[in-house]
């Protein structure tokens, strides 16, 4: 498990006070909205701010991809990584 | 005057949860410390219990019991102060110019907790959520008694205050700790209660009228008053 994985991981339990859960149960690909993790829509409001607070990026929420960017840890860390770069 | 009946009640405050212990506390009422207990919860799922406040633990830990057993009973939710600590942390953010956190907005509106209630029991009654005064017991009680003058065969009143914090202190006198009562009402004679104008200085209770309640209940008290600002409201068990 990389470490910005890991990271992003214990974010989301941290964020979303998922006390009962820890980060070796969350899947690199598990999905975490309605299926898989079963996150809800304001879970996904709360875990886009606190990967903005924590990383220092913006997130459009009206792009089309951002939906994307969220379906599981890998591709947010992908997503977070690309946006520290540009 | 509205009449009813209390089918049963349940209360909670740090360090009291059983009839045991509010008999104990009513016969030698006491400050508690406000501490950092909740009401056990376990009864819901993780996912679903994970947002929840004090103060949202507190109306479920009473609520919920009551409601065991009954479909379709009507909720009326009666909070003075609501989810102060909730409030605190919003504008404290405001101020510190950091952005708001979406959970945390969407929760402190006075009417979360019946939404939370509504989505967890599945339950579509009519619900409401009343910030009354000091005598928000009585306000809740006579929506509640409208509700069974409409049909309702039995109804929930939640009654409950979480302590403020420290920079309210100023201003908010009337929560001595955080409590939640709750009362199962059905229609009946049990209890009239009926409001009069209060005389210049009537004092008022000295601790919150639902706490009031409750310290009459275990005592078998049949005749009461509650006094707060210019009314009066008095409370008739027949016997």
């Amino acid at each position: 498990m990389s470490d910005l994985n890991r990271d992003i991981k214990q974010l989301i339990i941290d964020a979303l006070g998922l006390e009962d859960i820890s980060v070796s149960d969350i899947g690199d690909e598990q999905t975490l909205f309605g299926e898989g993790l079963g996150l809800d829509s304001v879970d996904a409001l709360e875990l886009g701010l606190a990967i903005q607070k924590t990383y220092g990026i913006k997130i459009d929420a009206d792009a089309k991809d951002t939906r994307n960017h969220f379906s599981n840890v890998a591709s947010l860390a992908a997503f977070v990584t690309a946006k520290q770069a540009a | 005057m509205i009449n009813f009946n209390i089918a049963a009640w349940r209360a909670w405050a740090p360090g009291l949860d059983s009839v045991a212990d509010w008999q104990a506390w009513s016969q030698q009422p006491r400050l508690l410390d406000a501490s950092n207990s909740a009401p056990d919860v376990s009864f819901l799922p993780a996912m679903q219990r994970r947002r929840l406040s004090r103060l949202a633990r507190m109306a479920f830990s009473v609520g919920w019991p009551l409601a065991e057993g009954l479909e379709a009973l009507p909720l009326v939710f009666v909070s003075r102060h609501g989810e102060t600590p909730r409030t605190f942390d919003i504008l404290s953010d405001l101020g510190a110019g950091q952005p708001l956190s979406p959970t945390q907005f969407s929760l402190s509106v006075h009417n979360a907790v019946i939404g939370l209630w509504s989505i967890m029991r599945g339950e579509t009654s009519e619900m409401t959520a009343v910030a009354a005064a000091g005598d928000g017991l009585e306000h809740g009680l006579i929506e509640a008694c409208a509700l069974l003058h409409e049909g309702a065969p039995a109804v929930l009143l939640v009654i409950t205050e979480e302590q403020p914090p420290e920079a309210y202190a100023r201003w908010i006198d009337d929560v001595p700790f955080p409590y939640a009562v709750g009362l199962l009402l059905t229609p009946g004679e049990q209890w009239q209660v009926s409001l009069s104008a209060a005389p210049p200085g009537a004092p008022r209770t000295r601790w919150p009228h639902a706490l009031e309640l409750l310290r009459h209940l275990l005592a078998g008290h049949t005749s009461f008053q509650h006094a707060w600002k210019s009314r009066v409201w008095n409370w008739h068990r027949t016997p």
